[in-house]
């Protein structure tokens, strides 16, 4: 893991059946750009997650949905951090994301919330202003 | 295809606007850049001498080879296009709703008939029931939840299927989506050559988008079977619809859309071929889903140079003889990701733009977008103007009187030509690789389309092009208060009860001897014997649902992650 001391890695995932992939795929080529480190999944439930983000030792976790489910989604992530003893590791969502539900989001402890319009250097600001390496 | 003294007279014509253009002191510091959104240079003004080299047998007449003008001796004049509107949400009875809705008002297809072009949500999309744990938080968004042949009959009761056309918008269960509806026929005694619609077969589409799916060797085997099986027993059904549209939507600007969807069409033909299949009893049966987007000319030359190219291809490269192999049909989705969720009400006006844009294109069926699916699917007020954006280019513009009305244009006749040529560009790169599976396998599809969609965000972001209300007019503070569609909160708790309660109420000992039965054939269409279609079509004569037809598929042709 020389190569890639004092890089951020990031998860980006896409969860469940989700397959609207463009945005995620364009965020995973910013923050790689940006320095980070990125693992990029698709399809997969959330405890196969959470699994990737314990193996890869990964400093945050960036959540996609385009077809609902995220607050089930980021609650049953949250769910199964805490359970691995992984309650500080910082998770944020982006994609199509209602406002009505940020303030449930956020309660569940979502760090940032992105969605259309949002500028890509600022998701890739914030997570280097609020994420820690923890390796 | 001029005379002498005409392209004489245009070359000076030519020379005086040029010394008209540095005569003016406004232009003296103009720096004209223009160009297509896909990026083919522009000429401010196109005369005679751009259009020279036409071979006027190019160009032609509607209704004859290379039917760049149209298929038929007469378009819109004829029939309208279908309004085949996209759909699809909750449980079946909600699809209904909005189904007898889009009837009532006025939504139809060619001659008067019905058609619904049907979305199903994530899981049904992807073969899977609604109690898996893969579908959680999914059920019945952006599509219908369905997944088994009781869902169906809640949705079609009462309509005649012999006049009725369903599109069925799915990807990897294609086969198992099409048997469902098989045996929903049967079970009301219509016979399956009877049936009228269309499944779009993208079991290729993981080349560009997503990355989950059967592998490409196992995808087209899929494919073929599926094709080999309708073009046999189906013969008003439209096997395979090439998904130009969602190439797009992932990226690809316009040459490069219809470029990959025909590398793509020529992997799936040829693997048809080799399984013995001839062109001309299945090209007859593929039809395409394309995008108009907001670049208006460029998508009307877009159109034109699919046309004339899917002519020449199947003849040429197929030897192809039957007329209809010729024939290259189009439903238009007008572009999804043109649409902002910022100021969303221009979103209306960039959908009227698209669809005049893909009626003078010559488009023969249409999916307008609704102003609101930014934000989410469209509320039923978005759906009506949508519906009514398609009927007053229909109704109230005449641009349907005359066909092909931009042939002759000496810009549009060049653009044609251009697009075409740089799409024939991409067939060749991807022969040069060694043909659509290697291309696949290494990346090229997925890759070139990736590298465009992020040039484009890039030069949204710059300010290079333009989006109006997120980099150029801005509201300040802007508070979105059109309604948003609201789902029905319960869809995924009733449709998990009721597949639990359908599982447990079957004669479970019948389903399981179906299945089995599925998974042999599987195993010897594997190893290339058998025909697996008959089999599907006896899992939901078996009470099989999607997810468990689909289970089983999935372990045969190891379905996985190919991206």
């Amino acid at each position: 893991m020389m190569g890639s001391a004092g890089k951020l890695r990031v998860l980006l995932a896409k969860s469940g059946l989700d397959y609207h992939d463009r945005g995620v795929r364009y965020i995973a080529r910013k923050f790689r750009d940006a320095g980070m480190e990125v693992i990029y999944y698709q399809y997969l439930v959330i405890p196969e997650i959470v699994k990737i983000a314990i193996e890869e030792d990964v400093d945050v976790i960036g959540l996609s949905s385009s077809v609902g489910g995220y607050v089930e989604n980021i609650e049953e992530l949250r769910g199964l951090l805490e359970q691995n003893d992984m309650g500080d590791l910082p998770f944020v969502l982006g994609g199509v994301i209602a406002k009505k539900d940020f303030p449930v989001l956020r309660e569940a402890g979502v760090g940032a919330i992105c969605g259309p319009g949002d500028s890509a250097d600022e998701a890739v600001d914030w997570v280097k202003n609020n994420v820690v390496i923890s390796r | 295809m001029f005379d002498k003294k005409v392209l004489e007279k245009d070359k000076l014509l030519q020379k005086k606007w040029k010394e008209a253009l540095s005569a003016r002191r406004q232009y003296k510091d103009l720096d004209l850049d223009l160009k297509t959104i896909s990026g083919l240079p522009l000429k401010p003004i196109y005369t005679a001498s751009d259009i020279e080299d036409i071979d006027y047998d190019n160009i032609g007449i509607a209704g004859e080879f290379p039917y760049t003008r149209g298929l038929y001796p007469l378009q819109y004049q004829a029939t309208q296009w279908m309004n085949q509107m996209v759909h699809g949400y909750g449980l079946p009875e909600h699809t209904r709703e909005r189904m007898d809705f889009l009837t009532k008002e006025g939504a139809q297809g060619y001659f008067g008939q019905q058609t619904f072009n049907l979305a199903f949500d994530p899981p049904s999309k992807a073969g899977f029931d609604p109690d898996s744990p893969e579908a959680k938080g999914r059920v019945g968004w952006c599509g219908v939840s369905c997944c088994k042949v009781s869902d169906m009959d809640i949705m079609f009761h009462g309509f005649p299927l012999e006049k009725t056309r369903f599109v069925l918008i799915c990807f990897e269960p294609t086969m198992a989506l099409l048997a469902m509806y098989i045996v929903h026929a049967e079970r009301r005694g219509v016979p399956v050559d009877k049936l009228l619609g269309n499944t779009i077969n993208g079991l290729y589409l993981h080349h560009t988008q997503g990355g989950v799916g059967f592998p490409p060797k196992h995808a087209l085997k899929l494919m073929v079977e599926h094709i080999k099986y309708c073009s046999r027993n189906m013969p008003y059904w439209n096997t395979t619809n090439l998904c130009a549209y969602d190439i797009a939507e992932s990226g690809a600007n316009a040459f490069q859309e219809i470029g990959l969807t025909l590398c793509s069409h020529i992997g799936i033909t040829e693997a048809c071929m080799e399984a013995g299949l001839d062109p001309d009893e299945f090209i007859p049966r593929f039809s395409f889903q394309i995008s108009s987007t907001m670049d208006f000319f460029e998508t009307i030359a877009k159109y034109r140079a699919l046309r004339r190219m899917w002519a020449k291809i199947n003849r040429d490269r197929f030897g192809c003889k039957n007329p209809k192999s010729l024939h290259a049909r189009y439903h238009t989705h007008t572009g999804g990701t043109s649409l902002t969720a910022q100021q969303p009400l221009n979103n209306a006006v960039r959908i009227g733009f698209e669809a005049l844009a893909a009626v003078l294109g010559g488009t023969h069926s249409m999916a307008t977008c609704s102003y609101d699916e930014a934000l989410g699917i469209p509320t039923e007020e978005a759906a009506q103007l949508s519906l009514r954006t398609q009927q007053l280019v229909l109704e109230e513009t005449n641009v349907t009187a005359v066909s092909d009305p931009l042939a002759g244009s000496y810009y549009v006749e060049h653009l044609t030509n251009k697009v075409e040529q740089e799409a024939y560009k991409l067939i060749d790169e991807m022969d040069q690789q060694g043909g659509f599976v290697k291309a696949w396998e290494n990346g090229w599809f997925r890759s070139t389309v990736d590298n465009e969609a992020f040039k484009w965000r890039e030069k949204i972001n710059s300010g290079e092009e333009t989006l109006i209300g997120v980099n150029k007019y801005v509201t300040e503070g802007e508070q979105v208060d059109v309604p948003v569609f609201e789902y029905d909160a319960d869809v995924e708790k009733v449709a998990k009860e009721r597949v639990q309660e359908f599982k447990q109420k079957r004669d479970n000992a019948k389903t399981e001897a179906a299945l089995n039965g599925l998974r042999q054939t599987a195993e010897q269409v594997k190893n290339g014997e058998g025909d697996l279609m008959p089999a599907i079509i006896d899992a939901f004569r078996g009470d099989a649902t999607m997810g468990e037809t689909m289970g089983v598929m999935r372990e045969v042709f190891d379905f996985g992650w190919w991206d």
